[in-house]
């Protein structure tokens, strides 16, 4: 190859690459979005959660806390399973406690737990989930 | 015609219908209320089951044709390894057409987004992110549910449509016409498994305890059970394919073919214990 080849070879590299970072840096960029606050007006009865797609919530002798109902695994949402008392995943198994804690299967790490607030005059409560990837 | 040269154009008029079909299907879907506007296809619209289910069963019949078309061109192997055009050629077909006509597939049943989709979409972008240094961009190219809902997985559906119809058809074989004869029968057989078979979509169901993915993705979901995901959902299922792209430039390419069956056998095996699973 002459030099000349090499110099238009290496133009054309070039131009291309000038071209893909903006087509990159556009692509991978996150928008930062506020949080999604979601209103809960039911109260837990007893042991048993109100079940929100995204949450379980539960009122304990510490205040009300809201389990992800993600799972740490790979991401599905999992079911809360009332006879036993904890979360099963139906993607690949894995058990978690009432209260998020990991039990079993390939998660291997507990479940995340959104902020609560309580609403006055026992209106329920607004939990506040981040949005995007953590 | 050879069957060679048959199969190859029922593959292409397999693509057409499904991509005309996908256009059709995209009239009536919402990409902001994606299940609901799947089942009001199903129930409400005219004709809408009909064009799920053909857009549903031209895009299978692709998928199984493109295989047996790869199959059927090992052969002709030989030739192309005599030169270095030769051996790109097949290794950019290969590249191009099996992941985007996997991804392709595997987006159309995240898209309608009912139990199955949306566990499928989460699980594929959690394999993605787990993907050292260039997961978050990958992520960011193909998936981003999390942060896009499903706007992303839309775009790319329809952007590999015309990525496997130009590769398919512009640098595969120069020429973009196909015979009526190869169009008008897959054309009717897809139509008349439609008017039969409806596109699978799940009904909403509470607190079940086992999901099952696609049929072509159980052995992936069988092994992510004991294996980490960056092995069982990346390294695993990409092996045969950079086997088969590599193929031209292997010395004697029968134990390739074999360790190609050999994961076939394997992954037949995972996919028929994740279908015994109750
Ligand atoms: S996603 Fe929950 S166990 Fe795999």
């Amino acid at each position: 190859m002459t030099r000349r080849d090499w110099i238009k070879k290496a133009g054309k590299w070039g131009l291309m690459s000038l071209f893909m970072y903006p087509l990159y840096a556009f692509i991978v960029n996150v928008r930062v979005r506020p949080p999604e606050e979601v209103r809960v007006s039911t109260i837990p009865k007893g042991n048993e959660p109100v079940i929100e797609p995204q949450f379980a919530l539960f009122e304990t002798a510490k205040g009300p806390i809201a389990v992800s109902r993600q799972c740490t695994h790979l991401g599905c949402t999992i079911n809360y399973k009332g006879h036993e008392k904890g979360f099963l995943c139906p993607c690949h198994q894995s058990h978690f406690s009432w209260d998020g804690r990991y039990i079993s299967g390939p998660a291997k790490k507990d479940l995340p737990r959104f902020a609560v607030k309580r609403l006055e005059g026992g209106k329920g409560y607004i939990v506040e989930i981040p949005r995007g990837l953590p | 015609m050879s069957s060679f040269g048959r199969l190859a154009e029922y593959a292409t008029a397999a693509l057409l219908v499904s991509i005309v079909s996908g256009f059709v299907v995209a009239y009536q879907y919402e990409v902001a209320d994606p299940f609901i506007s799947c089942v009001a296809m199903e129930a409400a619209i005219p004709f809408g089951a009909f064009f799920r289910a053909l857009h549903f069963w031209s895009s299978q019949a692709f998928f199984l044709l493109m295989w047996i078309h790869i199959a059927q061109s090992i052969p002709r192997l030989e030739k192309l390894k005599s030169s270095p055009r030769g051996r790109i050629y097949w290794a950019v077909l290969i590249l191009g057409i099996v992941p985007s006509g996997v991804f392709a597939l595997f987006s159309g049943y995240v898209l309608r987004w009912d139990a199955t989709g949306k566990a499928a979409g989460t699980i594929a972008e959690h394999l993605l992110l787990d993907i050292p240094l260039a997961g978050r961009s990958l992520d960011r190219f193909f998936i981003a549910i999390a942060n896009e809902g499903l706007d992303r997985v839309y775009a790319v559906h329809i952007l590999l449509a015309a990525l496997l119809w130009g590769i398919g058809t512009w640098y595969h074989t120069r020429r973009v016409f196909l015979k009526w004869n190869a169009w008008g029968l897959i054309l009717a057989s897809c139509g008349l498994v439609s008017t039969v078979f409806h596109a699978p979509i799940d009904i909403p169901q509470d607190m079940t305890s086992l999901i099952k993915g696609p049929w072509f993705f159980l052995g992936v979901q069988e092994l992510l059970r004991y294996l980490p995901p960056l092995f069982a959902g990346v390294i695993y299922p990409a092996m045969p394919v950079m086997v088969l792209a590599g193929l031209p430039w292997t010395k004697d390419t029968k134990p390739w073919l074999w360790s190609i069956a050999g994961w076939g056998a394997l992954y037949a095996g995972l996919v028929l214990i994740m279908c015994m699973r109750g």
